[in-house]
């Protein structure tokens, strides 16, 4: 039984996910919040447990994405999902990065929701093509970035603390061909057959990169503050 | 034992007399007792006492002839330092010689018109071996007529005090108008040089020399000959022809001298111009046929007069400016009238000077007036120069001022072209993107609306048409964040949003989609009319094929991008395109520029998109 947290303004669809969640047995409401400040509180409060995490972002009182932090800071075990209209891509990879592990679109169905969330939980995470893209992308341009990086000697330290302060998130060589297959339009069984693994492989990975995609926003952001004197350099 | 007393006293007195006497003959003697032999040309020679200065000129009528003065002088005792002898004026040419020995030659006696050695003061030293008690100095001349010949009175003594008397006057007769004659030849050349490169300030016509630089440095030119042929004792013209040029230098200083004048008052642009340049030309042509007549008929009286009438002349022409600079006062105008009137006082004064009371030892003095004109003209020059200069500073000013205003202009339009631009690009957005929802999710919304009042259609028509109006909007979306031209992206996007149907139809769905290069030639638009059509194939298979399999391929064939969707189903007239589906898939085709084929039969139809 998991137990699920919703932070929506809207009180139809708050209710609406509410009742999605309810009436699946495998799933329990932990509470439905309507603002940003109303989850930081709940949030705050340790006798709270949540197990899921179900967020629109745009919050009356601020970003969906605040509460992601927040719940990931606080509640290292809760798994977020953002609510999304569309799943556009810029919306959708700021979640990923603010520690987000899927998205559900707002038209889905009550059986819908609740099997978005329980497949998550098993450890499958949607990844539309253009995100894979997206991902594939940023990806390369890090790289680069990185390389050049590396390639001038005077200054190694910052590259090598970052990497040592946060596990080195870089891609495997599968997940990357399984981003490619994806950006090409393959689906999970699709891509599991042309790999010889099974679909569970395939989510694994894609919620793996979900996963490194949080850290290295993370991490990007102790390199940033580093590199603007905002954190001592780990010694 | 009175008288006794009183002839002691007038005895010491008369001793204390001569001992000063004695005393001043050992010092410098000037002498002005000669006998002389008179010998002018076509007259008899004869003997005379004369009184020095003898102005020959004045005495023979200005007939050339020679003479022979001696200048008896006794000394008190046999000097044994070096004497010598100094001459305020000899000439024209002279054989020195003292006690029978000769002293020196300046020039040949025998040579008429040739040589003038009495421009200047002349010198000769005498050893002190020549010297005796009584002595006779002996000065054999000629003298060509009108050159102002002659012999003044003479200086002798030790030499270094007479050589200093012979100095002093060297330096202002010679040295002096040496410096003028530097000066001049300065002034002119810059001023000619001037004329050359400068054009007249203020006119349009562009190349127009200004001749106030070319009066100025003609009349310095002829100043620095006239003055300086002080220097020249041996002239390159026999006389009296190289008297006519000088005499006519001495004219084309005045008259340049006046045309500058009129220059800077202005005159010039005046409709009397003609007449005053006629009039000057006159004045400086009739100075050659003056002073020719004046020296071949021996009658100095014509250039006397002529000079006075030229005096005249300039008196009233200097009252007139005079009058004319305090009406309308300007420094360069003052300045010029300034110096005019005193060289034309200075000319008066030389001529009254020299040609009417006929000193023989006197030197003209307008020589030294004359640099006022030089300084006048070179200050003329300065603050021409430095109101050029403030021109061009104002100009450049001016310039940059423009310059940067034409940048500000310029950036202005540039900004307002760009914002036109991105305007234009907003429009052009717009209207597709309200084409788009036009097509897409309006057209669904306001069919579901329709079901809805018809009341015919169910539930679930409803729902579908409301969930093809959402999903409109998706691709809708999906299309902005499109690559341009990647058609893989496009198909796996249409794909991800079409799963949901897709897994609701029990189809099975084969994906064989190669990884294509984008295509530069489709643009967000086409991109988006593509999206539409691969949407409507789909729809049409989805809605009506009643297919168990649908396959979608993509690929690249010889440049040509082949997109087909395939089903098993039943299959549809291609021929009849009665369904608005079919229609709108062939305008799409045409307005991006693809090709469609359409073949269909029970159990295989096939909807083929081309694209180069």
């Amino acid at each position: 039984m998991w137990l699920v947290l919703i932070v929506e303004d809207d009180p139809r669809m708050r209710d609406f996910f509410a009742a999605s969640v309810s009436r699946s047995g495998e799933l329990a409401l932990a509470g439905s919040l309507g603002t940003l400040a109303e989850a930081r509180a709940w949030l705050d409060d340790p006798a709270h447990v949540v197990d899921v995490l179900l967020v629109d972002l745009g919050l009356p009182d601020g970003s969906g994405l605040d509460v992601i932090r927040h719940a990931v800071r606080l509640h290292p075990a809760c798994e977020p999902l953002v609510i999304s209209m569309f799943g556009d891509e810029d919306n959708v990879l700021a979640s990923i990065e603010a520690g987000a592990l899927g998205y559900i679109h707002k038209d889905s169905t009550p059986d819908d929701i609740a099997s978005a969330i329980l497949e998550m939980k098993s450890g499958a995470s949607p990844i539309s093509p253009m995100i894979a893209r997206r991902v594939l992308s940023k990806y390369m341009s890090l790289r680069d970035g990185r390389g050049a990086a590396a390639a001038s000697p005077p200054e190694p330290p910052p590259v090598a603390s970052v990497a040592a302060a946060a596990p080195r998130p870089v891609l495997s060589t599968r997940e990357h061909e399984v981003l490619e297959l994806i950006a090409r339009g393959f689906s999970y069984a699709d891509i599991a057959r042309l790999q010889s693994v099974s679909v569970h492989t395939v989510q694994t990975h894609i919620k793996n990169l979900y996963r490194k995609l949080a850290v290295r926003s993370r991490g990007e952001a102790v390199f940033e503050a580093t590199q603007l004197g905002l954190l001592a350099r780990p010694a | 034992m009175g008288w006794r007393r009183l002839l002691r006293a007038a005895l010491l007195a008369a001793s204390g007399c001569l001992l000063a006497l004695a005393a001043a003959q050992a010092e410098v003697q000037q002498l002005t007792y000669a006998r002389a032999t008179l010998m002018p040309e076509g007259r008899a020679a004869r003997s005379a006492d004369v009184t020095l200065p003898y102005h020959w000129d004045r005495e023979q009528r200005y007939r050339a002839g020679e003479a022979v003065f001696d200048v008896p002088f006794s000394l008190p005792s046999e000097p044994s330092e070096p004497w010598g002898i100094y001459f305020q004026r000899i000439g024209s040419s002279a054989e020195i010689s003292l006690n029978g020995t000769l002293l020196t030659r300046m020039g040949d006696v025998r040579q008429p018109n040739s040589d003038d050695y009495a421009k200047g003061p002349q010198y000769v030293p005498v050893p002190p071996r020549l010297l005796g008690r009584d002595n006779v100095l002996r000065v054999h001349l000629r003298a060509d007529g009108g050159r102002r010949g002659g012999l003044s009175a003479l200086a002798v003594g030790p030499e270094d005090e007479v050589r200093e008397l012979y100095a002093d006057n060297f330096r202002w007769r010679v040295s002096a108008s040496m410096v003028v004659t530097i000066f001049s030849l300065l002034v002119g050349a810059v001023a000619l040089a001037l004329w050359v490169t400068q054009t007249e300030p203020g006119t349009v016509h562009v190349g127009r020399r200004d001749s106030v630089y070319l009066a100025a440095g003609l009349a310095e030119i002829c100043w620095a000959l006239r003055v300086g042929d002080v220097a020249i004792e041996q002239p390159p013209l026999p006389w009296p022809l190289w008297g006519v040029v000088v005499t006519a230098a001495f004219a084309g200083w005045f008259c340049g001298i006046a045309l500058f004048c009129h220059h800077v008052a202005g005159w010039h642009r005046h409709r009397s111009m003609p007449l005053v340049r006629a009039g000057l030309w006159a004045l400086f042509g009739t100075s050659i046929v003056a002073s020719t007549l004046s020296l071949t008929l021996h009658k100095p009286l014509i250039l006397t007069a002529w000079l006075g009438s030229a005096n005249v002349l300039f008196m009233l022409y200097a009252v007139v400016y005079l009058v004319g600079a305090v009406r309308k006062p300007e420094p360069a105008r003052l300045l010029v009238a300034a110096a005019g009137t005193l060289n034309v006082a200075m000319g008066v004064r030389d001529w009254i000077a020299i040609r009417v009371s006929g000193s023989l030892a006197d030197s003209t003095w307008i020589r030294y007036s004359s640099v006022l004109f030089g300084l006048v003209l070179g200050y003329i020059v300065i603050t021409r120069f430095r109101a050029a200069s403030g021109q061009a500073h104002d100009l450049m000013a001016n310039l940059a001022a423009r310059v940067s205003e034409k940048e500000a202009a310029l950036q202005q339009s540039y900004a307002r072209v760009e914002q036109l631009a991105r305007e234009q690009e907003r429009t052009s957005e717009r209207a597709r993107i309200l084409r788009d929802m036009h097509d897409g999710v309006g057209s669904h919304i306001s069919s579901a609306i329709r079901q809805l009042q018809s009341g015919k259609a169910s539930h679930a028509q409803v729902l579908q048409t409301l969930r093809d109006s959402l999903d409109q909007l998706k691709l809708q979306i999906d299309s902005m964040n499109l690559p341009p031209g990647d058609i893989t992206a496009l198909l796996a996007n249409l794909r991800y949003r079409l799963e949901p149907r897709f897994a609701a139809s029990d189809i099975e769905l084969q994906w064989d989609v190669d990884l294509i290069e984008p295509l530069q030639r489709l643009d967000a638009h086409a991109m988006r009319q593509l999206q539409f059509m691969v949407f409507e194939a789909l729809s049409n298979v989805l809605q009506h094929a009643q297919a168990s399999v649908l396959r979608i391929e993509a690929g690249v064939m010889a440049g040509t991008v082949q997109l087909r969707v395939i089903d098993n189903g039943r299959g549809f007239d291609t021929a009849v395109p009665l369904r608005r589906g079919l229609l709108s898939l062939r305008e799409r085709a045409a307005a991006i520029g693809a090709e469609l084929n359409l073949a269909s039969q029970p159990g295989r139809t096939v909807v083929e998109i081309l694209i180069d």
